[in-house]
């Protein structure tokens, strides 16, 4: 199918995205626990003014055998820059660099110390049961990196559900085969469960290669994956005022380094292994609760260039722990402050004296709501302090307003900032230990709209968001004559419209949803770098001007079927804005069978196509795509209640 | 509360028609106008490296008599990209020789037309390519632990010298080469015929470049480290030993791309700034020949005929770099736009 014909499939599906449709609701036999969640106000409640997308029930599901990575890159504007199937993927969110997002588990931002940034393809969905994203800035809730716009992940406790047993097995094309398998008990004072799962590829996929003349085809070398990991989560309620958890998240991945269109072979390998152990505990009353949480971060990283080349390794450690109060002064106001303290050490073939970091910050906002509850309001500031030296002092306010029963309108503004990583600072020979952290200001002007039409099954939303976005001190690697070292030289002003619109209705027995996100994102350089720098003014590479998402969801009693489009507009691959990536859409197709075995047992196929009409795409530049392929999975889910148990 | 429906509606109507139109705009870029390549004798081939696993290195043209320039040759004359990260370039026997190292190969192609007539692959990571008879020519690597033995008649590999390290550029003197090493502070020496290591010259750490004056004397510039100075060695090749030490000042020195002007008896050196010196100089410049004053200078070439200097730019490495040329007094002659990241000169 020709480009041209793509781009109109995917304006009908705009247009017919708004048709005289009507509702639904959540697909059925999508997993609904009892969840009580311990964590989360400062994400909830002291986040007025921020645009939050959640990822529904329903589309995590179809995503049990993926990664955040492909989550992100089909449900949300944020571009993944993927290196190839099963290989490196970091994000560009909003224009921003991938250390400008900010990926949070269960409060806990475990992007790398060493560089700043989180591989989404070593992120498997197992890891969390809810999937939200905050856009834009938001460093006076979270500090460092949540400057373009902030991932989280969070688990949550289920009480009260006896014994739960599920487990799920998939086969895909290019040998991908994934399994696993989780055990949770619980009973209404403590819930324990631990989950295992495993992943392996071969990532052999053919491909034209049309560096080579003839664009002959090719099947992908040395891309095989392996990983197996594990998820303990412990949640105890002392009392009814008190709960206390702790969760364990192993991880092991082995992978090869494919060559790119470039290169006549790769042998290199990449070996990945994390520890992430956190801990938390609440104390709920009246009017104040306390929260205390600790998380250790160990990820161990070894690279070998080519085969029987001499590893290279790198080890670092993180340890947060942080404190925080939330006081409810009276109806609609309350105070939230806390302490964060962040220590992390690494050390590498850059910086063998394994260097150290201390980091502690003050944080505190304010919710300040309307007795009506129609206005909702945020001011927020954080205060941190790195090596007893003050990084940028940071404040945000954010509202929403309810402007009628159907329209909301949002607006925030907020200071940002990055510190630099372990690399930036420290490595050897290039770190610049007198780098300053990137900074800048953010700001968001939106609109919401949620419309059920009088006796209509329809339920029509949509959302239309402006943004503007100006960091300065970005950190820049240049090479020197010797060795390459970064350098506050960039100066870059995002801004953009991004709007989402979603229609839900019902047509018999059937339950349907259509879903259309757009993303347009202007990310310019602002200020020469060097001599000769014709890229002011122009836009930074890997970031595309236009992206967009359209979908269509069916449910009719058992089975649901979805189809989706993603279009990724051009990215430049030089600075001056001469070299670019051709632009791409994607189609794919999913469907889905769940069967019942009386009141305990439940059993789910999905079927699910990626790439449906062969695009030839790259997201960066000579790493091959697969063409179409399939994933075919099912889990198994049983469920053994308990007699209630009161809690004293 | 029907007015307000109303209004409601516009409102949603009016983001659809947004969704709709903003899908609707033209966002192609502008396509490079690409020039069909003319190579006359009387020119400069520039080999530009292009940003590392992007695919984007090419060799550039300039013709000096008419003040124009090719941006790439390869893609135009084959149809295909010319590879990951050029090296270097040798022309030698009416062949030009491209190294391109992180493709791990080596295109032969003919100078005149820059169609490739032969590709030659086997390497880790080539790095220089050194022709030390008709038929046979070394190629050092940065991963290889070894020196590729090429027979230039089937362009093919015929075997590997071992050398440890990261094996650089390298220069024939007294029917030996001369080997610098990036990663280890010795002057490797082989005998041509034998192809066999013979011997090391102690030198500073992280030699990177090396030339022959007039005096059949071999230059070598280190960047210095593990205890060793950043420094200028001049080496007798026969027999194999250093006859003069110029050490650098401060360790963040870093002199590299040695290059010598027609008649050999002026150097040029890149370290930050562009620097000259005599050969028989007994001490380094105090001062620069052509200060880079925020420019990040990358390879330096002096045209035989008329002794103007070239010095390349590779501004922020991400963009097209800017080559000047000076006049031997310092003056500016002109600018032209290379590649991305222009790394050498090779004079046609």
């Amino acid at each position: 199918m020709s480009f041209a014909v793509r781009n109109y499939l995917l304006l009908g599906l705009l247009v017919l995205g708004f048709g005289p449709v009507v509702v639904a609701q959540e697909l059925p036999d999508t997993v609904h626990l009892a969840k009580a969640t311990v964590t989360g106000t400062r994400a909830k409640e002291f986040a007025s003014g921020i645009k939050v997308q959640m990822v529904d029930s329903a589309t995590l599901a179809r995503y049990s055998s993926a990664t955040l990575g492909d989550l992100l890159r089909n449900e949300t504007p944020i571009f993944i820059k993927s290196y190839g199937q099963g290989s490196l993927a970091t994000t560009s969110f909003r224009g921003g660099s991938a250390g400008q997002t900010a990926i949070l588990w269960n409060g806990f931002n475990i992007g790398s110390a060493m560089n700043g940034q989180l591989d989404l393809s070593l992120v498997p969905m197992q890891v969390a049961d809810r999937v939200s994203v905050q856009y834009g800035g938001t460093s006076a809730l979270w500090g460092s990196g949540a400057m373009g716009g902030t991932v989280l992940l969070d688990n949550v406790a289920a009480f009260s559900r006896g014994l739960d047993v599920d487990a799920g097995a998939s086969i895909g094309s290019f040998g991908d085969q994934r399994q696993d398998a989780g055990i949770a008990y619980s009973t209404a004072r403590w819930a324990s469960s631990i989950k295992f799962f495993n992943a392996s590829a071969r990532n052999d996929f053919s491909y034209a290669n049309t560096e080579v003349r003839g664009a002959p085809r090719q099947n992908q070398r040395n891309a095989d994956l392996q990983q197996f990991g594990l998820l303990a989560e412990n949640y105890f309620r002392i009392n009814d005022r008190q709960h206390i958890n702790l969760r364990i998240w192993y991880q092991n991945s082995e992978r090869g380094i494919p060559p790119t269109l470039v290169q006549e072979n790769s042998t290199a390998r990449q070996q990945d292994e994390t520890w992430r152990m956190t801990t938390e505990w609440q104390r709920t009353g009246e009017t104040v609760q306390w929260n205390v949480r600790a998380g250790y971060f160990d990820e161990q990283l070894d690279w070998f260039a080519f085969s029987n080349a001499p590893g290279e390794f790198s080890h670092s450690q993180n340890l947060i722990t942080e404190a925080e109060m939330k006081l409810k002064l009276k109806p609609g106001h309350a105070i939230n402050a806390g302490i964060n303290n962040t220590f992390a050490q690494a050390i590498s073939a850059g910086y063998p004296d394994r260097p150290q970091q201390d980091r502690i910050a003050l944080f505190a906002s304010y919710q300040l709501n309307s007795k009506d509850g129609n206005s909702r309001n945020t001011f927020s500031a954080r205060q941190e302090w790195m090596a007893g030296k003050a990084v940028p002092f940071t404040v945000s306010l954010g509202s929403d307003y309810d402007l009628s029963k159907t329209l909301t309108a949002k607006a925030n503004v907020s200071k940002v900032y990055r510190v630099p990583t372990f690399n930036d600072l420290y490595w050897n020979p290039g770190g610049n230990p007198a780098l300053l952290p990137e900074s800048g200001y953010s700001g968001d002007i939106g609109l919401a709209a949620k419309w059920k039409p009088v006796r209509s099954k329809m339920v029509l939303s949509g959302e239309f968001t402006a943004f503007g976005r100006n960091v300065d001190n970005w950190i820049i690697w240049l090479p020197g004559p010797a060795y390459w070292s970064p350098q506050n030289i960039a100066n870059v002003w995002s801004r953009g419209l991004e709007a989402r619109g979603e229609v839900h209705t019902r047509v018999g027995n059937v339950d349907l949803k259509l879903g259309v996100m757009t993303s347009y994102v202007l990310s310019t350089s602002e200020e020469a770098k060097v001599a000769n720098d014709v890229s002011v003014g122009k836009q930074l590479i890997y970031v595309p001007i236009y992206s967009g998402h359209a979908d269509v969801a069916i449910v009719y009693k058992r089975i649901s079927a979805t189809y989706a489009m993603h279009y990724t507009g051009y990215r430049y691959t030089s600075t001056d804005n001469r070299e670019f990536l051709e632009p791409f859409t994607l189609a794919d197709a999913s469907l889905s069978y769940a069967m019942r075995g009386g009141k305990s047992w439940r059993m789910e196929w999905l079927a699910q196509a990626f790439n449906l009409f062969y695009e030839n795409y790259q997201a960066v530049q000579n790493r091959p795509m697969p063409m179409r392929n399939y994933q075919l999975g099912v889990r198994v889910l049983f469920n053994k209640p308990v007699r209630a148990v009161q809690v004293k | 509360m029907k007015a307000n429906n109303i209004i409601q509606r516009k409102i949603l109507l009016g983001l659809i028609a947004l969704l709709v139109f903003a899908s609707c705009v033209k966002d192609h870029p502008e396509e490079p106008t690409g020039t069909p390549p003319t190579i006359s004798s009387g020119g400069v081939f520039i080999t530009n490296e292009g940003n590392f696993q992007a695919g984007n290195a090419t060799v550039s043209y300039y013709d000096i008599a008419s003040g124009t320039s090719s941006e790439d040759l390869y893609a135009p004359a084959n149809g295909t990209a010319l590879g990951d990260v050029c090296q270097s370039m040798r022309l030698f026997n009416g062949k030009g020789y491209v190294v391109l190292n992180n493709s791990g190969k080596v295109v032969v192609v003919d100078p005149t037309t820059f169609v490739s007539t032969a590709t030659i692959t086997g390497f880790t990571s080539p790095r220089y390519l050194l022709p030390v008879s008709d038929n046979k020519a070394y190629v050092t690597d940065l991963y290889g632990n070894s020196i590729a033995v090429l027979d230039l008649g089937s362009n093919s590999i015929t075997g590997h010298i071992p050398c440890p390290g990261w094996t650089e550029e390298l220069a024939l003197a007294e029917g030996k080469a001369f080997v610098t090493n990036k990663s280890r502070g010795y002057v490797y020496v082989i005998n041509t015929a034998m192809d066999l290591l013979m011997d090391s010259i102690a030198v500073s750490h992280g030699s990177s470049s090396i030339v022959a004056d007039a005096n059949g004397k071999l230059w070598v510039a280190c960047s210095g480290g593990s205890g060793t100075p950043p420094a200028l060695y001049r080496i007798d090749p026969q027999p194999d030993s250093v006859e003069a030490v110029l050490p650098f000042p401060s360790t963040s020195d870093s002199p590299w791309r040695l290059t010598m002007n027609s008649t050999k008896d002026t150097l040029y050196y890149l370290n930050g700034d562009v620097f000259r010196m005599a050969i028989a100089s007994a001490a380094l410049p105090s001062s620069a020949f052509v200060a880079a004053a925020g420019r990040n200078f990358n390879a330096i070439g002096v045209e035989p005929q008329t002794g103007i200097l070239y010095v390349a730019d590779a501004s922020d490495y991400v963009q097209r770099g800017t080559v000047y040329r000076y006049r031997p007094d310092g003056s500016v002659v002109n600018t032209f736009l290379a590649g991305t990241i222009p790394g050498g000169f090779v004079f046609n």
